[in-house]
């Protein structure tokens, strides 16, 4: 069973201008996106700034409260829960921040923010919850006498270990990484791959892992999710996807990164133009619309549900952008 | 005959801090030739930005200074000429990119003015060929519609449209030498791309050299001719791209070659990392920097005394700790 399935998930956001700010766009940040994550499995979501991956991921933990679809995890409804429901969900789900430097209280010491989950959830007697916050800092490769230092007094990767060892206090079986690496730099950045990894061995964890750096999400996924303005256009196995894209924005995206290896230096396809804003998105394909692509009408008014073209291989039916 | 354009010797810049004086670059060294694109690579804090700033001597002010060393351009020496001549240079010999464009653009300005502005106070044009100008160099760097585009503020643009602003009127004076400071680490990786293409293009186009600063080791093997690697401040390994990435020799540049994830690699394996963290510039040791962090075995006098640079043909060179020194 699944331990987390999210369907036709939509956040459509009024925009308001005028004098009367009446909403008269809409911007539709998810518009029908469904996934599901099994335990212990990573499903990577990439796409470039602004195609909603992050507003899936809190919609996911329920920090937003979606337009539309529904959000079960461990097979309950979690889409309209209230606040009372969602503290127990919580335990069970918890969430890695992109910046470690923002999503740490300054003013804390770091014993006090690995002890808050505990105190939230009240578990636990003081004397407790300061040894399962020196065991969480040793779990996460710190020194156990952080405790009484602050997250100024500690480097950047070192800031997202503890940001980590938060999102671990109280076992939880999802966890959902929004860009977590993003911020760090590479030989640090390998460090905290790294221990995501073990973590995710030693506990059986399940990530939703967010990046925008697509061989980060290659390393760290089982499956991975390509998201287009609001919607997923191609979600496949992480090798199968790099093996073997179907979608053309997956190609474009696989031939824009970089390599790091100079002898493999090639013409690229390059993209044209900026990805556009999810206000008023166009009808039918979207990244049809931005290539200009000659059947792009084609695409208007047909169904885009993803469909399976191989096993567990699941793409946009869309007649411009997959042969 | 290859032409040494730029030429770095020894340059040291120092901030003065609560905590005295720390050395951000120390002993740097590099040529650039004539219409070759060289990277300058390490991690945050490495010193990439400050050597960039004080080649332009855009330094913060007051706090940092060099210290020593001397930035050679075509036989002057850039560091000592007197601030009116320098004006002169910069913009118009040497031009600068930035990172973040929205921060480096001014946001109640026009762009077109702010392109403008660069032209008129390095070229005897009116202000109409100058806007005429302004508009072809728009179209010159990818723009769309650019008579409709110089009118508008930075904030109308995206972040890949600033960022070709930003290269226009860094362009606008015909620079000898552009200096790119992380120039698409804001960027989308398909936007990142196609400013990447633009910037090498125009290179060709105008023979131009370019200085690449970026943390970013695939930006670099894609886009260079020449890389340095900086750690702690200091230059340890510098050659051909191609011989770098193919067979690096400093401890430093195998470490960040290997760690990072690659396409072709089976996914949800273990990385191979370089342990612990940079050293802060307060206690960085007069030898190798690296040492702390380095997986050779090596002995204490690594870290006391200054290591040796080694040329080892073709352009290749490398501060040769004594961990490695024998294998080269």
């Amino acid at each position: 069973m699944s331990l987390l399935t999210v369907q036709n998930l939509k956040m459509h956001y009024p925009v308001r201008s005028g004098v009367f700010r009446r909403a008269r766009q809409v911007c539709k940040a998810v518009d029908g996106v469904s996934f599901s994550l099994k335990e212990g499995e990573t499903l990577g979501l990439v796409g470039e700034s602004g195609c909603g991956k992050s507003t899936v991921a809190k919609s996911v933990v329920r920090l937003l409260k979606p337009t539309a679809g529904t959000i079960h995890f461990e097979g309950q409804d979690i889409t309209r829960s209230g606040a009372g429901d969602l503290r127990r969900f919580r335990r069970e789900m918890q969430m890695v921040f992109q910046d470690p430097a923002e999503s740490l209280n300054p003013r804390h010491t770091i014993g006090q923010i690995l002890e808050e989950p505990f105190v939230i959830q009240k578990l636990g007697t003081p004397a407790e919850r300061i040894e399962w916050s020196t065991e969480l800092l040793r779990r996460v490769g710190l020194p156990e006498d952080s405790t009484n230092r602050y997250p100024f007094e500690f480097s950047g990767g070192q800031r997202q270990r503890i940001g980590i060892a938060r999102a671990l206090a109280l076992k939880p079986r999802l966890i959902v990484c929004d860009e977590p690496v993003s911020a760090l730099d590479v030989s640090v950045q390998a460090q905290v791959l790294n221990l995501l990894l073990e973590l995710q061995n030693d506990f059986k964890l399940a990530y939703l892992f967010i990046a925008h750096d697509l061989s980060v999400v290659q390393h760290m996924s089982d499956r991975v999710a390509v998201m287009y303005l609001g919607k997923i256009v191609e979600l496949a196995p992480a090798t199968e996807l790099y093996r073997n894209p179907r979608h053309a924005y997956t190609k474009a995206l696989l031939d824009a990164i970089p390599e790091a290896d100079p002898s493999r230096r090639r013409e690229r396809h390059l993209l044209k133009g900026d990805v556009p804003s999810p206000i008023n998105p166009p009808e039918g394909c979207a990244f049809g619309h931005r290539m200009r692509h000659p059947r792009w009408k084609e695409s208007v008014g047909i169904d885009l549900t993803l469909r399976e073209l191989a096993p567990g291989h699941w793409v946009q039916p869309c007649p411009c952008c997959v042969e | 005959m290859k032409k040494r354009l730029l030429e770095v010797r020894n340059l040291r810049v120092g901030f003065q801090t609560e905590q005295g004086l720390l050395t951000a670059v120390d002993d740097v060294d590099f040529t650039l030739e004539c219409g070759k694109m060289m990277g300058l690579v390490g991690e945050s804090g490495c010193g990439k930005s400050v050597t960039a700033r004080a080649l332009m001597r855009l330094l913060e002010q007051p706090s940092g200074r060099v210290l020593g060393g001397e930035v050679i351009l075509e036989g002057r020496d850039v560091l000592t000429l007197p601030l009116e001549a320098m004006r002169r240079i910069r913009g118009k010999e040497i031009a600068m990119i930035f990172q973040e464009p929205m921060t480096a653009l001014n946001p109640v300005h026009r762009v077109g003015r702010q392109i403008v502005e660069n032209i008129l106070l390095h070229q005897e044009i009116g202000t109409r060929a100058a806007l005429r100008r302004a508009v072809e160099l728009m179209e010159w760097v990818g723009i769309p519609a650019p008579d409709e585009r110089i009118n508008d503020y930075p904030h109308q643009l995206s972040g890949g449209m600033r960022q070709r602003v930003m290269i226009a009127m860094a362009l606008s004076c015909n620079p000898r030498i552009l200096i790119a400071d992380e120039p698409t680490t804001a960027l989308d990786v398909t936007v990142q791309a196609q400013i990447l293409d633009l910037i090498k293009r125009l290179q060709k186009d105008t023979g131009m050299a370019v200085i690449l600063i970026t943390h970013d080791l695939g930006v670099v093997a894609e886009t260079c001719d020449d890389v340095a690697v900086m750690y702690a401040g200091r230059i340890v390994e510098r050659g051909p791209v191609g011989t770098v990435f193919q067979a690096p020799l400093h401890p430093y540049t195998k470490g960040l070659m290997s760690c990072l994830p690659r396409l072709d690699h089976p996914p949800k394996t273990m990385l191979p990392i370089i342990p612990g963290i940079v050293p802060g510039l307060r206690d960085l040791p007069p030898g190798c920097r690296f040492a702390s962090r380095c997986p050779y075995p090596h002995g204490a006098e690594v870290t006391t005394n200054r290591q040796p640079w080694r040329e080892c043909g073709g352009g290749h060179g490398v501060e040769a700790c004594a961990c490695f020194a024998n294998t080269i």
